[in-house]
């Protein structure tokens, strides 16, 4: 035991020193994103490369694991942690109310892609793989759900760094990846169950995959519904507890048990731990826990990558490299044409159909999820999960640059955005001599809203905007130049108005005290008097 | 928070006398005083006017909300008091202010008196619900009105 875990620290330490030195490369040298650095890490320290080579008598440092997984059970479990954090906060990022706003665009655009990616994936596996022979082949169906999945990370993040997640493409964007995640883990059960059906030999039992798909939609809706409704009351009673660090690791708690209850049904451990996420996302710690999650994240996500990279067998991938690229090719024409196409439909031009279709190119960690699960149970070989990891890694590669390119020039929009129940939404506005003196009370506030128990956390995008909330109260406050906007819901405009008024009172008091104050320039010149005064 | 757990027809009056803003505050304090909610007078006193120095807090339509943070309050404590002749109490549309409500919370926090305070707004935002007020006899009838 005492070796195994002197091992597992080595491989601990060398794949979060690899990936991070690697990641840091990758976002800031090649401008790419870091999850692409990180697997390269794993790739070149894992067992096929690097870390096949003896140590003196250590011997080697990733040595040859027989099974399924090359790595050890015990860096897997770590790895797998990891996944459950990143879904947790994947979750967590979700913007649950503009998710339900789109999402009847995002369904369409969201299912066209799952479909046409499906049935292009399978349909190339059956056509060029000499083994496989139906669409209904574990390695058909493991390739088609791999096609599916949209990376949420990679395109939020893209669209942030272009500014354009408010943008009627960008919410489009992000509404679909989300529900493409969504369906690409129902997919996924399915098709675990399906696979296992057939891999135990006999043959396929509809009412059992119909039970399989039933159950999986089923835990996910109950789950969804009864997350999100209890979330809001439990994070109130665990505020009690006056500390959001506990709030935040009681959460994660919860995402672990809710990880292996969906295990136990059944279904993949990343559908408990992303549900938890998006159920504590509409909570008003949402960006406390989020903080939180992701700092430890940061030390677990990399593993997880990392053990992903390792999983590539370089000989295996070699004889495949053919079917990889065309796979790949596949892959974006499904996602392009399939999101694209129905995109035109919903009220985008060519152009904005064009976006949203690149927008939902990156594929990421349920892809690699999807394939690792498919590697771990045997259904695909380790050359098929080379060439899933092939296509995250070309799709990562080229949606960045297609996608910055693609949102050039006007609205892909037909009609202007509309605003939900503009009726019920008020903006009150504060002007102020200079933006330093705005940008010093809009602090002020903060402090004032923050010591009454509301939380506050940065919007990304181009105007400096904060959301200002507690419970069911959300106000965005907005600072353009010398002027202060908050606009909320009209039944908490009267609260604000007030908190506004008894903020105003307590900067005159700090003005008037500042007028009384002895001259700053005497001040300043006692300071410096000071300075060489002799002992 | 509800305005029911915060007000009582001990803590309502429908015939304030005094003629001047402070005399308004004054009368308004003793209320609270007379219910045993507030035990240093003169301290509240000098909060409550100090406030009003900084800031008028005669709104629109009327009605004015006098309020202060003191030491002398563990929790909010609210009342209200009617004067039908108005007082000038420098209000933000120069109209005298006729329906007062005063709050008074501990020094550490304005949010519970901001929340009690919004809620009563809710309530008087209309000119009927005002009428009601500035008409009503008893203590109960000014009550009634916010549905206590």
């Amino acid at each position: 035991m005492a070796h195994e875990m002197m091992l597992l620290a080595l491989q601990l330490g060398v794949i979060l020193v690899a990936t991070k030195l690697n990641g840091w490369f990758f976002s800031r040298k090649l401008k790419q994103p870091k999850v692409l650095g990180e697997l390269v890490a794993g790739m070149v320290v894992g067992p096929y490369v690097l870390g096949a080579i003896p140590l003196g008598s250590l011997g080697a440092l990733f040595p040859p694991v027989v099974g399924t997984v090359p790595v050890s059970p015990e860096l897997y479990g770590i790895a797998t942690v990891g996944s459950i954090l990143l879904l947790f906060s994947s979750g967590l990022e979700t913007d649950l109310p503009t998710f339900l706003r789109f999402s009847g665009k995002a369904s369409v655009v969201g299912l066209g892609g799952v479909i046409v990616s499906f049935l292009l994936g399978a349909g190339i596996t059956v056509l060029l793989h000499p083994a496989v022979h139906s669409i209904m082949e574990p390695e058909a169906l493991f390739l088609g759900t791999i096609c599916t999945a949209t990376s949420i990370g990679i395109t939020a993040r893209i669209l942030g760094e272009t500014k354009k997640i408010s943008s009627p493409e960008g919410v489009t964007i992000l509404a679909a990846a989300v529900l493409d995640d969504v369906i690409s883990i129902v997919l996924l059960s399915v098709v675990v169950g399906i696979s296992a059906v057939e891999m135990g030999g006999g043959s396929v039992a509809w009412g059992g995959i119909g039970a399989v798909a039933l159950k999986a939609v089923g835990f996910w809706a109950v789950c969804m519904v009864a997350g999100i409704l209890v979330a809001p009351h439990l994070t109130k009673r665990m505020k009690r507890l006056e500390s959001l660090g506990v709030v935040a690791e009681l959460s994660f708690g919860i995402a672990l048990l809710l990880a292996g209850l969906s295990e136990m049904a059944g279904l993949a451990m990343i559908i408990g731990a992303y549900i938890t996420g998006l159920s504590f996302s509409q909570t008003d710690v949402s960006a406390e826990i989020t903080e939180r999650v992701k700092a430890v994240g940061e030390y677990f996500i990399p593993v997880f990558f990392a053990v992903m990279g390792m999983m590539v067998d370089f000989k295996a991938v070699g004889a495949v490299l053919g079917f990889g690229i065309l796979f790949s090719v596949i892959a974006f024409a499904g996602k392009l044409i399939g999101c694209g196409f129905p995109a035109l439909f919903v009220g985008f031009n060519l152009k904005g159909a064009f976006r949203i279709g690149a927008g939902m190119l990156p594929r990421g960690e349920v892809t690699l999820i999807v394939a690792g699960i498919g590697l771990a149970s045997g259904a695909i070989g380790a050359d098929m999960f080379g060439v899933a990891v092939m296509t995250m890694l070309l799709a990562s590669v080229a949606a960045p640059p297609l996608l910055v390119q693609a949102f050039k020039g006007g609205s892909g929009y037909r009609k202007k955005l509309e605003e939900p129940d503009a009726g019920d939404v008020v903006t009150i506005e504060l002007d102020f001599p200079s933006e330093r003196a705005a940008d010093f009370l809009r602090r002020s506030l903060a402090d004032s809203f923050r010591s009454e128990g509301f939380f506050i956390r940065t919007i990304e995008g181009s105007v400096k905007s904060w959301q200002v909330r507690k419970e069911e109260m959300v106000f965005v406050m907005k600072r353009q130049g010398s002027k202060l906007e908050f606009t909320g819901k009209r039944e908490h405009e009267a609260f604000v108005r007030l908190m506004l008024m008894e903020s105003l009172v307590d900067f005159q008091e700090f003005v008037d005290s500042l007028k009384s104050m002895e001259q700053p320039e005497m001040m300043g010149a006692g300071l410096l008097m000071n300075m060489f005064a002799q002992k | 928070m509800k305005i029911k757990n915060i007000l009582s027809p001990a803590v309502v009056t429908t015939s304030l006398k005094s003629t001047t803003k402070e005399g308004v505050i004054s009368e308004l304090l003793d209320l609270l005083v007379s219910a045993k909610l507030v035990t240093d007078r003169d301290a509240v006193l000098s909060a409550l006017m100090d406030r009003e120095r900084k800031m008028s807090t005669g709104i629109q339509h009327g009605v004015a909300i006098p309020h202060g943070k003191t030491a002398a309050v563990k929790n909010l404590v609210a009342c209200i008091g009617i004067k039908k002749d108005g007082v000038d109490f420098a209000s933000l549309d120069g109209e005298p202010s006729r329906i007062f409500i005063m709050t008074l919370s501990p020094l550490d926090r304005v949010g519970p008196h901001v929340q009690f305070l919004a809620e009563v707004s809710m309530v008087i935002k209309t000119e009927e619900a005002r009428e009601r007020l500035l008409n009503a006899k008893t203590a109960q009838e000014v009550l009634a009105v916010f549905g206590i």
